[in-house]
């Protein structure tokens, strides 16, 4: 299974690029930590995620298709 | 999410005052609006470090944007008595001095049309999905943050 990952604002100047794929990614938890190993300035990082453009604020297991967003803080308007 | 379609809010580039005073026209023919209300937001030129603000460049998560925009317009609509209400957010890149976000709410009364608009200029920076690159005049760039009453 793979897990697109998408990301907006700072967080592209970190991983260099605004979108990535990760193979068998069980759930949001796993992604993160995946990307804390290859990018350390993650790690500090705020963002929310969103899974299939709804955020989440717990551990979300992955579905066939996912997307999963990392959101830093909003600055529109 | 209700069945009613959801409409686009931006624009490639700057919001022209043009496309603000044709949209302002197009209400002469709806003659139970007594009220309208206007926010403009306009790319400050901030110095900060000594270096200064040429444009922003804004970036969205579209998709979401949309149905959070589709959410708070719902949400106003049920909240406000509005006749109707338009907004118009930039993406890409917009000069300092240029118009990025215009919202106009018009009601039968001021009050609505006001208080409305007020809170959908609180909601879209608070709730929508959109980033501002800060690009200085030497091409260097660090991330826009909205204040709470900015």
């Amino acid at each position: 299974m793979t897990t697109r990952i998408i990301v907006f604002g700072q967080l592209t100047d970190i991983i260099n690029s605004s979108e990535l794929a990760l193979d068998n990614i069980r759930d949001t938890d796993s992604v993160v930590e995946e990307l804390n190993n290859r990018y350390p300035a993650l790690v500090s990082a705020k963002y929310m995620i969103a899974v299939d453009k709804q955020t989440v604020t717990e551990n979300t297991i992955l579905k066939e298709g996912s997307t999963v967003a990392l959101l830093p803080p909003f600055s529109g308007g | 999410m209700t069945e009613k379609k959801i409409k686009n809010i931006f624009i490639t580039g700057p919001i022209s005052p043009t496309f603000i005073s044709d949209s302002i026209a197009k209400h002469n023919t709806k003659t139970g609006i007594g009220a309208h209300s206007i926010f403009l937001g306009q790319v400050r030129r901030d110095v900060i470090n000594e270096k200064t603000v040429g444009a922003i460049e804004y970036t969205t998560y579209q998709e979401m944007a949309l149905e959070k925009m589709h959410e708070i317009r719902e949400a106003i609509f049920e909240k406000y008595p509005l006749t109707c209400m338009h907004i118009y957010h930039s993406l890409g890149n917009v000069s300092a001095g240029e118009i990025s976000l215009f919202v106009f709410t018009s009601a039968p009364h001021r009050k609505a049309a006001i208080d409305a608009c007020e809170e959908v200029v609180e909601r879209i920076k608070a709730e929508l999905p959109v980033w501002g690159k800060e690009v200085f005049e030497d091409n260097s760039h660090q991330w826009k943050q909205n204040k709470t009453e900015n």
